[in-house]
């Protein structure tokens, strides 16, 4: 049986190269073998949302994701998020709003409510329980989490707004 | 977890993929989302030496109300218009399976082919090998009905039910040929046993007759906590009815046994009455009775067969209703 082979997938915009089993878990290639640690490993059994990453823009469980299934996606992970030396609104309101505490589960559900906030930029309160069921945070009680969204999905529409506004001078 | 050494095969066709699993016949098993197998293998479960990735198979992509491809994923089902407008009771099915992450990758071939659950199954290698393995996965003895022949986990897939209850069939393929089965006629033997799929078999996907779109539907679940967990019970009814009488009414089930229950022998004779209450009671009681669940999930068996009454009841009367 052959052991690690090279595997080439496209994470956070850049094509990167590494030697993987055939039998690993994109969690693990990302993590040993591109030294991204921002996704995290909580249940390993996919009842956590610790992670999460953005696969060709769809929130997905890295835990439970064969990485040789992954070749010819586009994968993105907490380390892609900011935009430069900026933090993405989201990472901004979580700090702000106390969305984090210990800080574990927090790249799981930045991730996840990127895809939400990429579809949805008024999400009720509902749609936001929804979405993010499927990831767990044993220290904030959910309530500063679901404002940061809120005051995240702020910022985006009135970004939104200010670049249409300029667009129209 | 490290999962256990496999070879990962990587087909673009259904041929090719029947053709790679005949190879290494008896030591293979298909990949779709991975979201049950992947689970498994980390359990150490029986998992096998290859691996058949179906992914890279467009072929079995589809989706609309008369077919359902093997790969359609059960957020697409539960995203699409068309299924929300023409067979919402599936819709409901898929958006009460795991989690919305589980559900990105999670496929309905992967769902129908759910590896059955059991307490004393669903567990690390460790607490297993603690516990002396049994029948399904090592050992030679059942934990929870102790004899030598029998696995009791309880299916626990939440499509199947509403699928059966729409009239739908599986499309399946082989080194043989195709074949079309049944939902109600695929599911059978023991928690080991399962279905009729036979080794090296794929699950193409389902076809539903054109009429399933005539009938009102729902699907109720009983769990736990509202994301995550797997079904304790999940009822799906599907009811036609003409003026004020019933043309058609199905009821199935999961989680109460190792196959997905459908009881069309004792609905079919109620074709032609009006929906009543004590109709509906005498029915309940029929199914309560039916039922067998035994003592390896998370809730206690009596409490799960009084549930499907509960259910039968306010599903009933949501639907009849449904249509004024
Ligand atoms: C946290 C969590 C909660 C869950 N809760 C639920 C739940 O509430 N309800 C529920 O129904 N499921 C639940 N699941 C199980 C699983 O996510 C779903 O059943 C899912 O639909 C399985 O699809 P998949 O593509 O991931 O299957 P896989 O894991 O890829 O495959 C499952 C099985 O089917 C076989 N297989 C897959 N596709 C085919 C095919 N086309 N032909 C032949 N064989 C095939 C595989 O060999 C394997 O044995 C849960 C999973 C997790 C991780
Ligand atoms: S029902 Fe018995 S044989 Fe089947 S998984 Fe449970 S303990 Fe094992
Ligand atoms: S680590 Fe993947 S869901 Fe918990
Ligand atoms: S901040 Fe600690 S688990 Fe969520």
């Amino acid at each position: 049986m052959k052991n690690r082979e090279i595997l080439e997938l496209e994470v956070n915009g850049h094509r990167r190269q590494t030697a993987a089993r055939p039998y690993d878990v994109l969690l693990d290639v990302l993590r040993d073998g591109l030294d991204l640690t921002g996704t995290k490993r909580g249940c390993d059994m996919g009842t956590c949302g610790c992670c999460t990453v953005l696969m060709d823009g769809k929130p997905v469980l890295s835990c439970l994701t064969l990485a040789g299934q992954c070749e010819g996606k586009a994968i993105t992970t907490i380390e892609g998020l900011k935009d430069g030396a900026h933090l993405h609104p989201l990472q901004k309101c979580f700090a702000d709003a106390g969305g984090s505490q210990c800080g574990f589960c927090t790249p799981g559900f930045l991730m996840t409510c990127t895809a939400l906030l990429e579809k949805n930029q008024e999400p009720s309160d509902g749609e936001i329980r929804e979405a993010i069921s499927g990831n767990m945070c044993r220290c904030t009680g959910y309530v500063k989490i679901i404002e940061a969204i809120q005051q995240s999905a702020e910022v985006l529409r009135a970004r939104k707004a200010g670049n249409e506004g300029q667009a129209d001078v | 977890m490290l999962l256990p050494r496999f070879e990962l095969h990587r087909p673009s066709s259904v041929d090719e993929a029947l053709t790679i699993a005949a190879r290494h016949a008896g030591d293979c098993d298909f990949i779709a989302g991975g979201t049950d197998l992947l689970q498994n293998y980390k359990n150490r479960l029986n998992p096998r030496g290859h691996v058949v990735s179906l992914l890279g198979i467009d072929a079995l992509q589809e989706l609309s109300p008369t077919r359902i491809g093997a790969l359609t994923t059960l957020a697409r089902i539960e995203e699409s218009e068309t299924m929300r407008r023409e067979l919402p009771i599936l819709v409901e099915a898929a958006s009460k399976v795991a989690s919305p992450l589980v559900r990105q990758t999670a496929t309905l071939g992967g769902n129908l082919l759910v590896e059955t659950r059991c307490y004393y199954f669903n567990q690390s290698e460790f607490w297993r090998r603690s516990k002396g393995y049994c029948l399904k996965a090592e050992g030679d003895v059942c934990l929870v009905v102790p004899q030598k022949e029998t696995c009791y986990a309880a299916f626990s897939g939440d499509m199947a039910p509403a699928l059966m209850a729409l009239g739908a069939s599986a499309r399946l393929k082989s080194l043989d040929g195709e074949r079309i089965v049944k939902l109600t006629e695929f599911y059978e033997g023991d928690g080991i046993k399962r279905y009729v799929l036979r080794p090296g078999e794929l699950v193409q996907g389902v076809e539903l007759p054109p009429s399933a779109t005539s009938l009102r539907g729902a699907y109720r679940k009983l769990r736990l906590r509202d994301t995550f967990d797997y079904p304790e019970l999940g009822l799906a009814v599907t009811l036609g009815m003409e003026g004020e009488k019933i043309r058609e009414l199905h009821v199935c089930a999961a989680a109460m046994e190792t196959v997905p229950l459908c009881f069309d022998d004792l609905t079919g004779s109620l074709h032609g009455q009006p929906l009543s209450d004590s109709l509906i009671q005498l029915l309940g009681e029929r199914i309560v009775k039916r039922v067998k669940p035994v003592k390896n999930t998370a809730l206690s068996p009596n409490y799960r067969r009084k549930m499907v009454m509960v259910y039968l009841r306010r599903m009933l009367e949501q639907l009849a209703t449904a249509g004024n």
